[in-house]
Protein backbone atom coordinates (compact mmCIF):
# COMPACT_ATOMS: atom_id res chain seq x y z
CA UNK A 1 0.00 0.00 0.00
CA UNK A 2 2.79 2.38 0.91
CA UNK A 3 4.54 1.60 -2.32
CA UNK A 4 1.36 2.22 -4.27
CA UNK A 5 0.78 5.51 -2.46
CA UNK A 6 4.28 6.73 -3.24
CA UNK A 7 3.90 5.78 -6.87
CA UNK A 8 0.53 7.49 -7.04
CA UNK A 9 1.95 10.64 -5.50
CA UNK A 10 4.84 10.70 -7.94
CA UNK A 11 2.61 10.13 -10.93
CA UNK A 12 0.10 12.72 -9.83
CA UNK A 13 2.70 15.35 -9.07
CA UNK A 14 4.33 14.64 -12.40
CA UNK A 15 1.07 15.19 -14.18
CA UNK A 16 0.34 18.37 -12.23
CA UNK A 17 3.78 19.92 -12.71
CA UNK A 18 3.17 21.34 -16.19
CA UNK A 19 0.09 23.11 -14.87
CA UNK A 20 1.93 25.10 -12.23
CA UNK A 21 2.86 28.73 -12.89
CA UNK A 22 5.80 30.59 -11.39
CA UNK A 23 7.87 28.17 -9.40
CA UNK A 24 10.76 28.09 -7.01
CA UNK A 25 12.94 25.15 -6.18
CA UNK A 26 16.19 24.15 -4.53
CA UNK A 27 18.34 21.34 -5.83
CA UNK A 28 21.94 20.29 -6.46
CA UNK A 29 21.43 20.82 -10.17
CA UNK A 30 23.97 18.37 -11.55
CA UNK A 31 21.60 16.33 -13.67
CA UNK A 32 19.79 19.30 -15.16
CA UNK A 33 23.03 21.13 -15.87
CA UNK A 34 24.09 18.22 -18.06
CA UNK A 35 20.97 18.66 -20.14
CA UNK A 36 21.63 22.37 -20.52
CA UNK A 37 25.10 21.71 -21.88
CA UNK A 38 23.67 19.56 -24.62
CA UNK A 39 21.05 22.18 -25.38
CA UNK A 40 23.71 24.81 -25.71
CA UNK A 41 25.93 22.76 -27.98
CA UNK A 42 23.05 22.12 -30.35
CA UNK A 43 22.50 25.83 -30.83
CA UNK A 44 25.91 27.36 -31.45
CA UNK A 45 24.53 29.19 -34.47
CA UNK A 46 22.19 31.22 -32.28
CA UNK A 47 24.95 33.00 -30.35
CA UNK A 48 25.47 36.66 -30.89
CA UNK A 49 26.92 39.73 -29.19
CA UNK A 50 30.22 37.88 -28.69
CA UNK A 51 32.07 38.90 -25.56
CA UNK A 52 35.65 37.67 -25.22
CA UNK A 53 36.41 35.19 -22.45
CA UNK A 54 39.51 33.67 -20.91
CA UNK A 55 41.36 36.97 -20.82
CA UNK A 56 40.39 37.62 -24.38
CA UNK A 57 41.89 41.07 -24.57
CA UNK A 58 39.94 42.93 -21.93
CA UNK A 59 41.66 41.47 -18.84
CA UNK A 60 38.53 41.84 -16.76
CA UNK A 61 38.02 40.13 -13.42
CA UNK A 62 35.92 37.34 -14.86
CA UNK A 63 38.82 36.25 -17.04
CA UNK A 64 41.39 36.30 -14.27
CA UNK A 65 39.92 34.11 -11.58
CA UNK A 66 37.42 36.65 -10.32
CA UNK A 67 33.67 36.14 -9.98
CA UNK A 68 31.79 35.00 -13.07
CA UNK A 69 30.08 37.78 -14.96
CA UNK A 70 26.75 37.58 -16.73
CA UNK A 71 28.16 36.69 -20.12
CA UNK A 72 26.27 33.80 -21.68
CA UNK A 73 29.04 32.91 -24.10
CA UNK A 74 31.58 30.23 -23.35
CA UNK B 1 -7.54 -9.78 -13.08
CA UNK B 2 -9.91 -7.28 -11.51
CA UNK B 3 -10.94 -4.34 -13.65
CA UNK B 4 -11.83 -0.95 -12.18
CA UNK B 5 -15.17 0.48 -13.25
CA UNK B 6 -15.57 4.18 -14.05
CA UNK B 7 -17.53 4.71 -10.84
CA UNK B 8 -14.55 3.45 -8.85
CA UNK B 9 -11.96 5.32 -10.89
CA UNK B 10 -13.35 8.79 -10.21
CA UNK B 11 -13.11 8.64 -6.40
CA UNK B 12 -9.73 6.95 -6.67
CA UNK B 13 -8.38 9.69 -8.90
CA UNK B 14 -9.77 12.38 -6.59
CA UNK B 15 -8.22 10.69 -3.57
CA UNK B 16 -4.86 10.38 -5.28
CA UNK B 17 -4.87 14.05 -6.25
CA UNK B 18 -5.84 15.08 -2.73
CA UNK B 19 -3.09 12.98 -1.22
CA UNK B 20 -0.58 14.40 -3.66
CA UNK B 21 -1.48 17.98 -2.81
CA UNK B 22 -1.72 17.43 0.92
CA UNK B 23 1.09 15.05 1.63
CA UNK B 24 3.55 14.77 -1.23
CA UNK B 25 5.63 17.88 -0.76
CA UNK B 26 3.09 20.66 -0.62
CA UNK B 27 2.86 21.40 -4.32
CA UNK B 28 -0.04 23.74 -3.66
CA UNK B 29 1.81 25.93 -1.19
CA UNK B 30 1.68 29.66 -1.93
CA UNK B 31 4.76 30.76 -3.87
CA UNK B 32 5.70 33.45 -1.39
CA UNK B 33 6.11 30.91 1.39
CA UNK B 34 8.46 28.74 -0.62
CA UNK B 35 10.39 31.24 -2.74
CA UNK B 36 14.07 31.59 -1.93
CA UNK B 37 13.83 35.07 -3.43
CA UNK B 38 11.11 36.42 -1.17
CA UNK B 39 13.65 39.00 -0.03
CA UNK B 40 13.61 40.60 -3.50
CA UNK B 41 11.31 43.57 -3.26
CA UNK B 42 11.90 45.84 -6.27
CA UNK B 43 12.81 49.33 -5.08
CA UNK B 44 15.10 52.22 -5.84
CA UNK B 45 18.26 52.33 -3.74
CA UNK B 46 19.14 55.23 -1.40
CA UNK B 47 20.12 58.44 -3.17
CA UNK B 48 23.64 58.15 -1.76
CA UNK B 49 24.26 55.05 -3.88
CA UNK B 50 25.84 55.29 -7.33
CA UNK B 51 24.11 54.05 -10.44
CA UNK B 52 25.82 51.80 -12.97
CA UNK B 53 24.27 51.73 -16.43
CA UNK B 54 24.87 49.55 -19.43
CA UNK B 55 26.58 51.55 -22.21
CA UNK B 56 23.41 51.00 -24.25
CA UNK B 57 21.33 52.53 -21.48
CA UNK B 58 19.05 49.51 -21.50
CA UNK B 59 19.48 48.62 -17.82
CA UNK B 60 20.98 49.87 -14.57
CA UNK B 61 21.49 49.02 -10.91
CA UNK B 62 22.61 50.95 -7.89
CA UNK B 63 25.76 50.11 -5.95
CA UNK B 64 26.80 51.24 -2.49
CA UNK B 65 29.23 54.00 -1.56
CA UNK B 66 32.74 52.59 -1.27
CA UNK B 67 32.26 50.34 -4.26
CA UNK B 68 33.75 51.36 -7.61
CA UNK B 69 33.37 50.49 -11.27
CA UNK B 70 35.94 48.03 -12.60
CA UNK B 71 37.20 46.87 -15.95
CA UNK B 72 34.59 44.74 -17.63
CA UNK B 73 33.61 43.24 -20.97
CA UNK B 74 32.53 45.64 -23.71
CA UNK B 75 28.85 46.48 -23.49
CA UNK B 76 28.62 45.54 -19.82
CA UNK B 77 29.01 47.25 -16.45
CA UNK B 78 30.71 45.90 -13.31
CA UNK B 79 31.28 47.34 -9.85
CA UNK B 80 33.26 45.87 -7.00
CA UNK B 81 34.24 46.25 -3.39
CA UNK B 82 37.92 45.44 -3.32
CA UNK B 83 40.22 44.55 -0.48
CA UNK B 84 43.99 44.33 -0.03
CA UNK B 85 45.78 43.28 -3.20
CA UNK B 86 42.77 44.30 -5.30
CA UNK B 87 41.03 41.15 -4.13
CA UNK B 88 37.35 41.29 -5.05
CA UNK B 89 35.20 41.01 -1.94
CA UNK B 90 31.94 42.08 -3.50
CA UNK B 91 31.00 42.01 -7.18
CA UNK B 92 28.10 43.31 -9.26
CA UNK B 93 27.72 42.95 -13.00
CA UNK B 94 25.08 43.56 -15.63
CA UNK B 95 25.40 42.08 -19.10
CA UNK B 96 23.02 42.07 -22.05
CA UNK B 97 21.73 38.66 -23.08
CA UNK B 98 24.60 37.31 -25.17
CA UNK B 99 24.11 33.59 -25.74
CA UNK B 100 21.50 30.90 -25.37
CA UNK B 101 20.43 31.98 -21.89
CA UNK B 102 16.70 32.52 -21.46
CA UNK B 103 14.27 32.98 -18.60
CA UNK B 104 13.09 29.43 -19.20
CA UNK B 105 16.48 27.70 -19.05
CA UNK B 106 18.21 29.98 -16.57
CA UNK B 107 18.03 27.56 -13.65
CA UNK B 108 20.23 25.09 -15.49
CA UNK B 109 22.03 27.38 -17.91
CA UNK B 110 23.82 29.49 -15.31
CA UNK B 111 25.46 26.67 -13.38
CA UNK B 112 26.34 24.83 -16.61
CA UNK B 113 27.88 28.02 -17.97
CA UNK B 114 29.96 28.54 -14.87
CA UNK B 115 31.31 24.99 -15.21
CA UNK B 116 32.10 25.57 -18.87
CA UNK B 117 34.08 28.66 -17.95
CA UNK B 118 36.29 26.57 -15.69
CA UNK B 119 34.64 27.09 -12.32
CA UNK B 120 34.77 24.05 -10.07
CA UNK B 121 32.63 22.73 -7.24
CA UNK B 122 29.65 24.52 -8.76
CA UNK B 123 26.62 23.91 -6.60
CA UNK B 124 23.20 25.34 -7.33
CA UNK B 125 21.44 26.30 -4.12
CA UNK B 126 18.11 27.57 -5.39
CA UNK B 127 16.30 28.79 -8.45
CA UNK B 128 13.06 30.61 -9.15
CA UNK B 129 11.04 31.85 -12.09
CA UNK B 130 8.49 34.62 -12.29
CA UNK B 131 10.55 36.95 -10.08
CA UNK B 132 9.42 40.56 -10.29
CA UNK B 133 11.85 43.42 -10.89
CA UNK B 134 11.31 47.15 -11.30
CA UNK B 135 11.52 46.89 -15.08
CA UNK B 136 10.13 43.44 -15.77
CA UNK B 137 10.14 39.83 -14.76
CA UNK B 138 13.00 37.41 -14.41
CA UNK B 139 14.44 34.09 -13.36
CA UNK B 140 17.04 33.81 -10.61
CA UNK B 141 19.61 31.36 -9.30
CA UNK B 142 21.81 31.24 -6.25
CA UNK B 143 24.89 29.08 -6.45
CA UNK B 144 28.45 28.81 -5.26
CA UNK B 145 31.67 27.86 -6.99
CA UNK B 146 35.45 28.03 -6.97
CA UNK B 147 37.17 29.92 -9.79
CA UNK B 148 40.21 28.80 -11.74
CA UNK B 149 42.43 30.50 -9.17
CA UNK B 150 40.77 28.74 -6.26
CA UNK B 151 38.79 31.76 -5.07
CA UNK B 152 35.37 30.80 -3.72
CA UNK B 153 32.27 32.82 -4.44
CA UNK B 154 28.58 32.65 -3.79
CA UNK B 155 26.31 34.45 -6.24
CA UNK B 156 22.83 35.65 -7.02
CA UNK B 157 22.36 35.60 -10.79
CA UNK B 158 19.18 36.73 -12.49
CA UNK B 159 18.07 37.18 -16.08
CA UNK B 160 15.46 39.88 -16.47
CA UNK B 161 13.25 40.61 -19.45
CA UNK B 162 12.30 44.26 -19.60
CA UNK B 163 10.88 46.65 -22.14
CA UNK B 164 14.37 47.63 -23.34
CA UNK B 165 15.83 44.16 -23.60
CA UNK B 166 16.88 41.09 -21.65
CA UNK B 167 19.75 41.53 -19.22
CA UNK B 168 21.65 39.41 -16.72
CA UNK B 169 22.57 40.79 -13.31
CA UNK B 170 25.08 39.04 -11.07
CA UNK B 171 25.87 39.78 -7.42
CA UNK B 172 28.68 37.79 -5.80
CA UNK B 173 30.87 37.65 -2.71
CA UNK B 174 33.10 35.10 -1.02
CA UNK B 175 31.15 32.83 1.34
CA UNK B 176 33.18 34.22 4.23
CA UNK B 177 31.89 37.74 3.50
CA UNK B 178 28.39 36.74 2.46
CA UNK B 179 26.56 37.41 5.69
CA UNK B 180 28.04 40.89 5.87
CA UNK B 181 27.60 41.85 2.22
CA UNK B 182 24.37 40.07 1.34
CA UNK B 183 22.14 42.99 2.40
CA UNK B 184 23.99 45.32 0.01
CA UNK B 185 24.07 42.77 -2.80
CA UNK B 186 20.36 42.13 -2.44
CA UNK B 187 19.58 45.83 -2.37
CA UNK B 188 21.51 46.29 -5.60
CA UNK B 189 19.67 43.42 -7.27
CA UNK B 190 16.37 44.84 -6.06
CA UNK B 191 17.27 48.21 -7.60
CA UNK B 192 17.85 46.68 -11.03
CA UNK B 193 15.78 48.43 -13.67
Amino acid sequence: MIVRLVVACALTLGSLAPLSGAVASASPGHATAHAAKHHKKRHHHKRHHGIPQHNGGDHDADNNGGPSDGDGNT
Amino acid sequence: MATATPSRLVPAAALTAALALAGCGGAARPRSAASPFAWLRPAAAPSSWNVGRLPSGAASFAYPPGWHSIRTDPGTFSAALTGPGHRIRGYLNETPQSGDETLANWGTFRVAHNREEGDRQVVRESTAAGVRFRSGVGSCVTDRYATTTGAHYREIACIVRGARGTTVIVAAAPPSDWSRLAPQLRRSVASFA
